[in-house]
């Protein structure tokens, strides 16, 4: 990729670059409405004061960090969770012929449930706030943790099981130095999968009327006409879904030999 | 080194009477294909003696996979019984490790660490295991080659990385599944004469399956010629040629000659 002629290199940022040169014209030249879509300039100050402003310069000013941790939080425990249960039950049942008959019609009947459906009888038993946002966030994750741990244990050679087996490898050992490592790739998929959602599902449980939280100041700033304010919000929820799939790959390649040399 | 290797050994020490260290009694397969029985294996016995190079030759088909699959623990056999050094065999062990013919080796682990990790989980001291990973990984000519990954060295180093990673574990027997036969005919060549050096340093007991007759009459002590449908062992032929094995030697072709001239009246019959 490297090697290739320069224009080559910048073909990714084409279209975000004629989007952001469409959107400024708009704003400039008064196409859309500035209660429909601010001129970026705008937006731009705007999250200026939302993220580094003091307490008191803007309607939004001096919570950014509170937000960020709040909701930081909530993807954290929410995908933890998830991925807590998700994993060893998808090696189980990649594995074990009970284990997969036992779940898969459970899994794939809640599976097919839209996630949003889950959130007036969430709402009902944990009520507004971190235990239903957290409890949306995992039940989301879960799935395609679960789906990809499961497709990689099926996917082990048996090769390697049977290089393991003959060496005098026992169960233990082998679901830790053989079945693990082996699915690495797969669970790898499901896990960034499940940490994508993960985010979608925190706005979702957020919108709900939380005090604190990136998806709080959206809908806050939707009642309150700040479409500036949904657009900073957006953007920063990109960048943190952004930023958190390549800490985890990293921290997957820091903690796993099989997650650094598999190509 | 060598003497060292020997040592370690388990084996007991040999009777008056010599008994095989492996011992195989009426051995079948029969698989279920499309409602019908399908004899694999049929009847199969023979003994192998401590350090014997026994080679089984057959046509593909003829269940040389499937004998060493049963002899190795990973499929049950459907009658007859197995025993090494008298002790009956139902399970994988390291008692009697496989080299297979594809690539297994672990592909997230280094040369070094695919060699050691038969003994690791033992509670052996890090020392100790740093050095006889050493120890085979210089047995294998591959000491400059440790750190690196499977999927970074040719085939045939790779079937020494094979090699040395169960005979550190120093089996009983060796089973080894058409182990060059992916490899090109240099290699093949190269790494049946670096086996028949290994053998001749630990002289391991050896069941070599193979469908080369060249193969065959350059590697082993005794060849079981197999035939098919149902596969049995049609004929057990001691070698005697001399070693090391002059491929172009007369005694060699004729040998060669003599099992073609079989294994064609096994097609035909």
């Amino acid at each position: 990729m490297s090697d290739r002629p320069k224009p080559y290199q910048l073909l990714p940022w084409i279209i975000p670059a004629a989007l952001m040169m469409a959107w400024w014209m708009a704003g400039r030249n008064g196409w859309i409405p500035e209660y429909l879509l601010p001129h970026p300039g705008d937006v731009g100050k705007s999250g200026y004061v939302y993220i580094f402003g003091p307490a008191g310069s803007g309607p939004y000013a001096g919570r950014f960090a509170a937000d960020a941790a709040a909701s930081l939080l909530r993807v954290v425990i929410g995908f933890s969770l998830a991925a807590a249960v998700g994993v060893p039950l998808g090696i189980l049942s990649g594995r074990l012929d009970g284990m997969e008959k036992l779940l898969s019609l459970s899994v794939n009947g809640i599976r097919a449930v839209p996630g949003v459906c889950w959130l007036p009888l969430s709402l009902v038993w944990f009520g507004i706030g971190m235990k239903t946002t957290v409890f949306l966030v995992s039940l989301a994750a879960f799935f395609p943790i679960y789906l990809n741990a499961a497709a990689g244990a099926r996917a082990v050679p048996p090769m390697l099981l049977q290089a393991g087996a003959m060496m005098g490898v026992g169960r233990i050992r082998g679901t830790f130095a053989i079945l693990i490592p082996g699915a690495m790739n797969h669970l790898m998929t499901g896990l960034r999968l499940g940490l994508g959602i993960s985010w979608a599902y925190l706005v979702l449980g957020e919108l709900t009327g939380v005090p604190s939280g990136l998806g709080a100041v959206i809908m806050d700033a939707r009642m309150s006409g700040q479409i500036d304010v949904i657009i900073v919000g957006i953007a920063l929820i990109a960048l943190f879904g952004q930023s958190s799939d390549y800490l985890l790959r990293c921290l997957l390649r820091m903690l796993f030999k099989s997650a650094r040399r598999t190509p | 080194m060598s003497t060292r290797l020997k040592l370690i050994s388990t084996r007991p020490a040999p009777n008056a009477e010599p008994v095989g260290v492996l011992d195989v009694q009426g051995l079948s397969k029969i698989f279920r294909v499309n409602q019908s029985p399908f004899h694999a294996l049929e009847n199969i016995s023979f003994q192998a003696q401590t350090g014997e190079l026994i080679c089984v030759l057959g046509p593909s088909g003829c269940g040389k996979t499937t004998l060493l699959k049963i002899l190795s623990g990973f499929i049950p056999p459907s009658a007859g019984h197995i025993t090494l050094n008298g002790l009956p065999v139902f399970r994988p062990g390291p008692d009697r490790c496989v080299v297979f013919q594809e690539d297994a080796l672990f592909p997230w682990l280094t040369v070094a660490e695919n060699i050691s990790f038969g003994l690791k989980g033992r509670g052996l001291g890090r020392q100790f295991l740093r050095q006889e990973t050493e120890r085979f990984l210089s047995l294998v000519n591959l000491e400059a080659f440790g750190d690196y990954l499977p999927r970074e060295i040719s085939g045939g180093m790779k079937q020494r990385v094979a090699l040395a990673r169960v005979l550190i574990l120093n089996p009983m027997v060796l089973l080894m599944d058409e182990p060059f036969a992916a490899l090109d005919a240099q290699t093949r060549e190269e790494m049946q004469t670096f086996l028949l050096s290994l053998w001749g340093k630990l002289s391991h007991t050896i069941l070599f399956v193979t469908h080369d007759v060249t193969e065959a009459v350059t590697l082993a002590d005794r060849i079981l010629v197999m035939d098919k449908n149902p596969g049995r062992i049609r004929h057990d032929i001691p070698l005697t040629l001399k070693r090391p094995r002059m491929r172009e030697s007369d005694a060699f072709h004729h040998q060669c000659k003599h099992l073609f001239a079989l294994l064609r009246t096994e097609k035909a019959g």
